[in-house]
């Protein structure tokens, strides 16, 4: 299978470390090239375009610490923080646009209401996302500790 | 502009459709689960699954930033409440509601509810406008009914016809705008035009003026 | 006194028949003839079938010669309706209304409806027979 060109979509939780290293073996394999997304999700009361600095931090220290761990890796990402009303759409928008062909994305084992719970994003994603998307959910360990 | 739209049924997806092709902002609060997820696939993430009378949707909405609010569910009272809240909580300038039953337009108005569109009164303006033997058509109505222009036609046997204009007392806050001749068309009224039977005068006047207008006219 | 009820669920016929009791001039209003059957067999007021947030039902009631005039249907929407009719329309002295959304009792209050919130007052009670 080759892959010219994959996103990742980062959130600052605990399988973004997995996700790159996993794209970082992909990547070097097939000399794909990676982008990695942040989606700051801006709430209705405000513009889309609002400058939400304490986001945009936390943002920009994710996406820092993508490159470390690519470095890590041994292979080059480019980064990109997005705004957007929701995660999903806007990584589905932005594989259109980059004629991405691997969407990779991490999900925590979480169970906000006593079950587990896939969330909104990752099945906007795999609904809608025309490419291949590769989910990696984290071992149930991590998220019960 | 940033536009709320309560109510994603029909009217509600096809307006929100139409708004986003003009460059607008909008989102669209629906209550039912299976409306919502057909505007999101069709229009994008711009709809939110709620009560749009209820202050806590409104607020997640961002009614605070809203510039418009416009009411289309096809219940008059839930149309009359989120006007209000939005009108009286977050100070949206202006709110629109759809009239289901034209009846209550007066208390809708007296609620301070800026624009109510009724469909069926718009139904009837239509009839009136094709009916032919009606002397007196509505055409549109203006600044939310307190002006409105209408269509006159000149009766063969009125005394206006063979006269000047300027020669003409109207009513007062009521202009001649156009005049549409059976053969010259239409013409751009001078104080010297004269009136010549079966012309058609679109003229701008208060709806409460028109039985005047129309006296005038016709010499009824 | 003259008292238009729209609305004759559990809250309304209570109320309509005590009304009736003390011996005032009761209408009480449903769109479902069916709800009348909560009223009791000896009811010495008007049942009248129709929609309370319409004017001509309203009229229909009598809604221009009564002295007071409460909305008690299920929905908070359709109360604020009527109960808006009714005093900016109709100048019912006196009209009250049921708005189970607490944020929208507020914000009628501060338009000048006489409110009142079942979730509000019944939350209060539950709280205070807690602590008592």
């Amino acid at each position: 299978m080759q892959l010219n060109n994959i996103l990742l979509s980062v959130s600052g939780k605990r399988t973004d470390d997995d996700i790159l290293r996993l794209a970082g073996r992909i990547a070097r394999r097939s000399k794909a090239k990676v982008y990695v997304v942040y989606v700051i999700e801006v709430k209705r009361s405000l513009p889309l375009d609002a400058d939400i600095e304490s986001e945009t931090r936390r943002g920009e220290e994710t996406l820092d610490h993508a490159e470390r761990v690519a470095q890590e890796q041994d292979y080059e990402i480019e980064t990109e923080l997005l705004q957007a009303r929701g995660v999903g759409p806007a990584i589905v928008d932005e594989a259109v646009e980059r004629g991405t062909d691997l969407i990779v994305v991490g999900l925590s084992y979480e169970r906000p209401f006593g079950e587990f719970s896939l969330g909104e994003t990752v099945p906007y994603i795999l609904k809608n996302a025309p490419c291949r998307v590769m989910v990696y959910r984290e071992p149930m360990s991590e998220g019960i500790k | 502009m940033y536009i709320i739209v309560i109510g994603g049924g029909k009217i509600g997806y096809y307006l929100s459709r139409t708004l986003l092709s003009e460059g607008h902002e909008v989102l669209v609060i629906e209550k039912d689960q299976a409306k919502c997820q057909h505007i999101s696939d069709e229009l994008g993430s711009i709809c939110i699954r709620g009560d749009g009378c209820e202050a806590t949707t409104l607020a997640e909405a961002g009614m605070g930033r809203a510039n418009m609010l416009i009411a289309v569910t096809p219940e008059d009272e839930d149309n009359l409440v989120s006007c209000q809240m939005a009108k009286q909580k977050f100070n949206v300038p202006m709110t629109i509601a759809r009239l289901n039953n034209p009846k209550n337009r007066p208390i809708f108005k007296k609620l301070g509810i800026d624009v109510a569109v009724s469909s069926i009164d718009l139904i009837l303006e239509h009839i009136e406008e094709e009916v032919p033997t009606h002397p007196l058509t509505h055409l549109l109505s203006l600044k939310d009914g307190e002006q409105e222009i209408v269509e006159v036609k000149v009766p063969p046997t009125s005394p206006v016809v063979g006269k000047r204009l300027k020669d003409i007392p109207l009513p007062r806050d009521s202009f001649l705008s156009l005049i549409i001749g059976k053969e010259k068309g239409a013409q751009l009224p001078t104080p010297n035009t004269i009136i010549e039977p079966d012309d058609r005068l679109i003229a701008v006047t208060r709806p409460e003026l028109e039985g005047e207008l129309m006296a005038k006219i016709s010499g009824s | 006194m003259k008292l238009v009820i729209m609305g004759c669920g559990r809250v309304g016929a209570q109320l309509a028949k005590l009304m009736d009791e003390e011996g005032h001039n009761v209408t009480i209003l449903d769109v479902d003839s069916y709800s009348f059957r909560r009223l009791p067999s000896d009811f010495g007021g008007r049942e009248l079938l129709g929609d309370g947030a319409d004017e001509d039902t309203l009229r229909r009631a009598g809604i221009e010669e009564a002295d007071a005039f409460v909305a008690v249907t299920q929905g908070d929407n359709r109360n604020v309706m009527a109960a808006q009719i009714a005093k900016h329309i109709f100048n019912v002295p006196k009209v009250v209304c049921r708005i189970y959304d607490p944020l929208r009792e507020e914000l009628y209050e501060t338009l000048g409806l006489d409110a009142i919130s079942p979730t509000k007052v019944f939350a209060q009670l539950l709280k205070e027979r807690l602590e008592s």
